[in-house]
């Protein structure tokens, strides 16, 4: 293997990333503070140097390193780059929660820092080794941090359904990998092409068994129906602050390996997976809109909508164009910026002792909180895909991808559960708009989450109005 | 029928009578007892296929590691064994159900049709000297260095998160900090009191 | 000789097995556990056997970093059910009923 010291810096940001954590795990021990502002302020720094080192090592045509594991190229550099920007705000909104419920220990932003670690590792994955191994370490500490409360039944209970439904997806998505190295001798995405592509018996049983395996697998792990039932339970079960890191950035990874495995290596079995895929979207955008209207715990009913959401990134993914694929990379950044912001005004509500989940709490958040009540309403028109928010223009980039492989009528059924599904969003904000507070606490919230907060509405609505701040970022 | 497949037949057999003690034992000790055989009886069929550093591995860390660690966990929690399998029975036809319909279909791929010796000749084997853990080693310090970071990360997870679970800092213990006994000076201890005397 | 499709047949019928023992144990989680574990030794018996008879190591480096992860994966899934037991005095997944719709 040619390997010499200049391939380190291609991956400058991952080096970034795990300096730090190792930094914020040994300043906990070393500095006595009851306040932890030093590891707090190390994982911000962190974030910021990892996504400086993101920025000053992208652009360019990609390079494939270190004996093949490793890929740099432009799809990587938006995702990572929009990964460590939004894990900002993430931690900010986390420190918050944590602290009103007394749960504020270094082991979060550790195991926090690990996982988005883990997530830069499945991005820029070239092979199945460096993916599998890059999923282990973000949901080994996702497994963790659910259970982060020990002295919550609730997180226990949350945690090992997740666990136990996590490691079942493993053992079939490896399942299909055996098969595929099997078939085809390799296991780095570009030598499965060739691979495939090669095969000239005319019979891709093998292949096709394989990719069924590993389609499920990462269903699970996006969370799309028949495979969601973790979901509810773990989005439930965890304390907000852990919800709000679940829910948030491992969609963006879940995108890059969907995009790297079925895009890159099996790109021509495209006929045989873009059908799976239209019948997971279909179900989950149906079951997510219909079930999330009759939650009462906003957490579960951000599920449920999550769920649906993962129905419209796979719109976007089947549809086997590069523009589809701009479209679900965009949906899926677009939507983490959306969930980061709706846990983190549920953090904000939190006092101590009371814990904000149910949908009736939100009663008359205007008269309480104006600015919260503003930075919620955008959110959850975002979501249901209300212009000039964001959300909108995610759905409608979708929608023209799958548009434009002459498949309408599938495009007919988003629009219709996207429609219902603005009933349930649009409830939210008629509870905070035009019913009394049932409780008259004045909200509390610190300086630094009320701020990151206003800037994560405002930009809902900046990225509305000129979407293609984003959007012009999503390269392939 | 030559030696070796009588070998291969009774590793491969031995492994799955033991993989169903697994799944139905009432006792969850014997259980991992059974998971215990199934682990050695696949390290017999890696020796058949030449891997002998994995098939160590297995017995070694997966036997004598992880196993222990079950058997130790399962006997710390003092679990219910008659209740734990209540709902077996009941369970017992939709799983055997699932099971047929998954081992048929899975059996129609794997079967001889593309697998068999016609499509994939039997390997050669190795002359003596060939050693098996070097091949291994040449690989995972060169080409796969990355994973194998990667891996070493996963491991330093595992502990913070196994620690940061069940360590539980109990208020009555009574344990003495050394360096706090040695940090103490006579003017922490020792308080000179002047005191009027008595007449 | 043996056949590549004798070992992948012993691969699938474990995993068949390791599938069916989820199905079946749904109440107990310590065998859930176990049969996760049945299930990662059924794949990489799946790896073992292509390495060889396609005779490249890459397989057998993949099952190195399998069993790895499922070390790992042991003892997380381990901890928190101790966690859960501290909580609850109960591993019966027929007990854990606190999350619900």
């Amino acid at each position: 293997m040619e390997f010499d010291n200049s391939q380190l810096m291609t991956m400058l940001p991952e080096i970034v990333m795990l300096t730090g954590a190792l930094l914020v795990l040994l300043v906990d021990l070393m500095v006595r503070d009851s306040d932890r502002m030093w590891p707090y302020a190390l994982t911000l720094g962190t974030l910021l140097a990892a996504f400086a080192a993101a920025v000053s090592v992208g652009g360019g045509s990609s390079e494939i390193i270190l004996g093949g594991n490793y890929v740099r190229d432009a799809m990587g550099d938006s995702l990572k780059g929009a990964l460590l920007l939004i894990a900002i705000p993430l931690f900010i909104y986390a420190r918050e929660g944590l602290r009103k419920m007394d749960e504020w220990r270094t082991e979060y932003l550790t195991l926090g820092l690990f996982s988005i670690l883990g997530m830069m590792i499945m991005i820029s994955a070239n092979g199945f080794i460096a993916l599998y191994l890059g999923l282990e370490l973000l949901t080994l500490s996702l497994y963790a941090l659910v259970a982060y409360c020990r002295d919550s039944s609730k997180g226990a209970e949350a945690a090992m359904k997740y666990f136990v439904l996590g490691a079942l997806a493993s053992g079939l998505l490896l399942y299909g990998i055996s098969m595929i190295y099997g078939a085809t001798g390799k296991i780095d995405f570009p030598g499965i092409m060739q691979q495939i592509a090669a095969d000239n018996t005319g019979d891709n049983t093998i292949f096709v068994f394989g990719m069924v395996f590993v389609v499920i697998g990462i269903a699970f792990k996006f969370g799309a129906v028949p495979f969601h039932m973790w979901m509810p339970d773990v989005y439930q079960g965890s304390s907000t602050p852990v919800t709000l890191l679940i829910g948030s950035l491992p969609k963006i990874a879940a995108v890059a390996i969907a995009l790297r495995v079925l895009a890159g290596a099996m790109e021509s079995l495209h006929q045989d997976w873009y059908m799976m895929l239209v019948i997971l979207a279909i179900l989950s955008m149906a079951l997510g809109n219909i079930v999330a209207i009759a939650q009462q715990n906003i957490k579960r009913m951000l599920a449920y909508s999550t769920i649906s959401h993962v129905g419209f990134i796979f719109l976007g993914i089947l549809s086997g164009t590069d523009e589809g694929y701009r479209a679900a990379m965009f949906y899926a950044v677009v939507y983490a910026l959306m969930a980061v912001g709706a846990f983190g005004i549920l953090i904000a509500l939190d006092r101590k002792g009371v814990v904000v989940d149910q949908l009736h709490q939100l009663k008359g958040l205007n008269d309480r909180h104006p600015w919260l009540a503003l930075t919620m309403l955008l959110i959850m028109f975002s979501m249901a895909g209300v212009p000039p928010t964001v959300g909108f223009w995610a759905k409608l980039f979708v929608l023209e991808a799958v548009v434009s492989i002459d498949m309408w009528w599938l495009a007919v059924i988003a629009v219709f559960f996207s429609i219902i599904g603005a009933f349930y969003y649009i409830r939210v904000v008629k509870f905070m708009y035009f019913d009394k507070p049932i409780d008259d606490e004045p909200v509390v919230v610190g300086g630094a989450a009320q701020t990151m907060l206003a800037v994560n509405g405002l930009a809902v609505l900046l990225f509305g109005l000129f979407p293609v701040l984003v959007f012009g970022l999503m390269k392939l | 029928m030559s030696f070796e497949k009588f070998i291969f037949y009774i590793f491969s057999l031995v492994l799955i009578f033991a993989a169903t003690m697994v799944i139905t034992r009432r006792n969850p000790v014997h259980a991992v007892l059974f998971l215990v055989l199934a682990f050695f009886n696949a390290a017999g069929l890696w020796m058949l296929l030449e891997a002998e550093f994995l098939a160590l591995v297995l017995v070694l860390v997966y036997v004598g590691a992880v196993m222990v660690l079950f058997l130790f966990v399962v006997m710390m929690l003092d679990v219910d064994v008659a209740e734990m399998r209540a709902g077996f029975m009941k369970n017992l036809p939709v799983g055997l159900l699932i099971g047929a319909a998954m081992i048929i279909e899975l059996l129609m791929v794997v079967g001889p049709k593309y697998f068999g010796l016609d499509k994939f000749a039997a390997p050669v084997k190795h002359a003596a000297d060939f050693s098996n853990t070097e091949a291994l080693g040449m690989l995972l310090y060169t080409d796969y260095l990355y994973p194998f970071e990667i891996a070493a990360v996963i491991l330093l997870v595992a502990i913070i998160a196994a620690i940061s679970l069940t360590l539980r800092r109990r208020p009555d213990r009574k344990y003495i900090d050394i360096s706090k006994q040695l940090a103490a000076k006579k003017a922490d201890r020792l308080r000179v009191v002047k005191m009027e005397s008595e007449k | 000789m043996i056949a590549l499709s004798d070992y992948l047949i012993v691969g699938a019928i474990l995993f068949s097995l390791s599938v069916v023992g989820i199905f079946i144990n749904r109440k107990s989680v310590i065998v859930l556990l176990m049969c996760i574990e049945l299930m990662l030794l059924a794949v990489n018996i799946n790896f073992v056997a292509f390495s060889a008879y396609l005779n490249d190591m890459t397989g057998q480096v993949f099952v190195f970093f399998i069993l790895t992860v499922a070390a790992a994966e042991a003892a997380i899934g381990l901890a928190i059910l101790v966690v859960l037991f501290r909580n609850r005095r109960t591993i019966n997944v027929q007990d854990l009923d606190l999350l619900k719709g």
